[in-house]
């Protein structure tokens, strides 16, 4: 009986394997993108809400963000995967859970509403950095609340929290491993399901290690694009 | 350069040397020499042999049938002969019966050509059944229906690997296959309607089905897609022995006791209810070879 380990790094690109990666590629892909367009425009939403001088949308953002930011996201998925449809008796319940793909939609709309609230508390601090005066200087030229928001004060918080959102960016695509517990066929699940078939888990881990290193890296460039292009002298950058 | 040479050379010699001994010893022999007979025990594998918690020793089906081995061995040698338990896990017990730790395993290890080529199986004692947890009312009655259904199994699963393979090979085409990390979340994914059906093994799926409050809105399918066998092994060239256990478990079906046994663990009132198919009670009867009424006396 052998008792070293024999290495066999073609696991990552033999037929059905190498296609296995793929499809998990694709959906990590998908799942952080969609995931976060919902977590951006919720967050930044949820963060203006919870500046406004109005104590009611205040307390409505902060609840939000307190809520799912201080529950893990494995218990949210779980919460929203198996908890959630009942919510709505047993009817609907039924009707929700015979959609095809629950699982992958759960996940993305569970990993942008838990990813929003940490954009929320970045999008707040971006606010809170930018000075009085800019709010009265805006109110003084005839802007109302809405207008002032939409045209001086977002535009500039926007850029001052680009690089905190970059590791959010990061994030949504690490969190989305998390996804494989309910079930979603992404690159963690499938280096899984390599690992059970073929009993290589060292190769299929490490390749899964170098997919996510190298969305990250891609994450990374393409913020620090942003960031330079975007940026105003005298804020950020030099 | 000299000093590995005498290395190398002294450590063939002894695995040489530990190979021949392995061999050497019969188990006959050796259980006959000492009086006593070590047993491989599972820990966990319901209703086979696991350890009950009230008295915290190995029970099961399993080790019923090891205490009837042992009454016969001690026939045989006509003196009292002891069963010395060893715990084995479902990664060691190849390895322990392969390097002669345990005399026999007794417990529930799937009958493999891979594992044949290391050890020797006994007579095929169970079929465990790949198979369909289903709503009570559920229209699926045999392996077509599942066309067109939301089927469930446990990642990492070799019966989520039956599905899929049974899928790609064309036998059925199900709606959707949708996979969970645990059996109890599988069982929430079938009470909340996200699958149609929920697959493991018959036995387990009893198990989750037994402990749900109401027990009777579910069912185990009568089908079964696919089938582990299971075998007590032996270590490899001990044909005496295995020649024993294969004997005990044709006595125990001829005389009825094997299925005293089976009922008392996998029976209606048993602890984990696992109905009989006809296949199976069939397959009983046609392993028994013709066997001498005092089989077990020495010659």
């Amino acid at each position: 009986m052998g008792l070293a380990y024999e290495f066999d790094w073609s696991v990552l690109w033999r037929n059905p394997y190498g296609m296995y990666l793929l499809q998990g590629i694709w959906v990590t892909i998908k799942m952080g993108l969609i995931g976060w367009i919902i977590a951006l425009s919720l967050g930044v939403l949820i963060g203006t809400m919870r500046i406004s001088p109005w104590r009611w949308l205040r307390f409505l953002g902060g609840a939000y963000v307190e809520v799912f930011r201080n529950i893990p996201f494995m218990v949210q998925l779980f919460f929203w995967y198996y908890a959630g449809p009942m919510i709505f008796g047993k009817s609907i319940q039924y009707q929700i859970n015979s959609i095809i793909g629950l699982n992958y939609y759960v996940a993305i709309i569970a990993l942008g509403m838990y990813t929003a609230s940490r954009v929320a508390e970045h999008t707040r601090a971006g606010f809170s950095s930018i000075s009085r005066d800019h709010h009265q200087a805006a109110l003084s030229t005839g802007l109302t609340h809405p207008q002032m928001y939409r045209y001086v004060i977002i535009p500039y918080a926007l850029r001052i929290i680009i690089p905190p959102l970059t590791t959010e960016f990061l994030t949504i695509f690490k969190n989305s491993s998390i996804a494989m517990t309910i079930g979603v066929l992404e690159t963690t699940f499938m280096s899984y399901k390599i690992d059970s078939e073929t009993f290589h888990g060292l190769e299929s881990t490490t390749g899964a290690c170098l997919i996510y290193l190298a969305l990250g890296l891609a994450v990374v460039k393409l913020m620090g694009i942003l960031e330079s292009r975007l940026k105003i002298r005298g804020t950020i950058g030099r | 350069m000299k000093k590995y040479f005498i290395f190398a050379f002294c450590f063939i010699f002894a695995m040489t040397l530990l190979g021949s001994v392995a061999l050497a010893d019969e188990t006959m022999d050796r259980i006959n020499k000492t009086g006593k007979i070590r047993v491989g025990l599972r820990e966990g594998s319901i209703p086979f042999a696991f350890i009950d918690p009230k008295v915290g020793k190995h029970v099961g089906f399993s080790v019923d049938m090891t205490y009837l081995l042992v009454e016969k061995l001690s026939q045989h040698f006509g003196k009292k002969i002891k069963i010395q338990p060893f715990t084995v896990t479902p990664k060691t017990r190849i390895p322990m019966v392969a390097n002669a730790t345990v005399d026999v395993e007794m417990g529930s290890t799937t009958y493999t050509q891979k594992r044949e080529e290391v050890v020797d199986f006994s007579y095929i004692f169970f079929f465990s059944e790949t198979t369909f947890l289903v709503p009570k009312d559920s229209p699926i009655k045999n392996i077509k229906d599942l066309n067109g259904k939301r089927l469930g199994g446990a990642r990492g699963t070799t019966n989520l690997k039956a599905i899929e393979d049974q899928v790609a090979a064309g036998r059925y085409t199900p709606k959707a296959i949708v996979v969970v990390e645990t059996h109890p979340q599988g069982f929430l994914a079938l009470k909340g309607g996200k699958v149609d059906a929920y697959s493991t093994d018959r036995s387990l799926l009893e198990g989750l089905r037994m402990k749900a409050p109401h027990p009777e809105n579910w069912k185990t399918v009568d089908f079964a897609i696919a089938y582990e066998p299971y075998g007590y092994m032996c270590r490899e060239g001990n044909s005496d022995i295995r020649d024993f256990v294969n004997n005990t478990i044709v006595w125990s079906i001829k005389t009825g006791k094997f299925y005293e046994m089976y009922d008392k663990w996998m029976g209606p009132k048993g602890v984990v209810p696992i109905p009989r198919s006809k296949a199976y009670e069939d397959y009983l009867q046609l392993i028994c070879y013709p066997q001498a009424k005092d089989w077990w006396k020495k010659k």
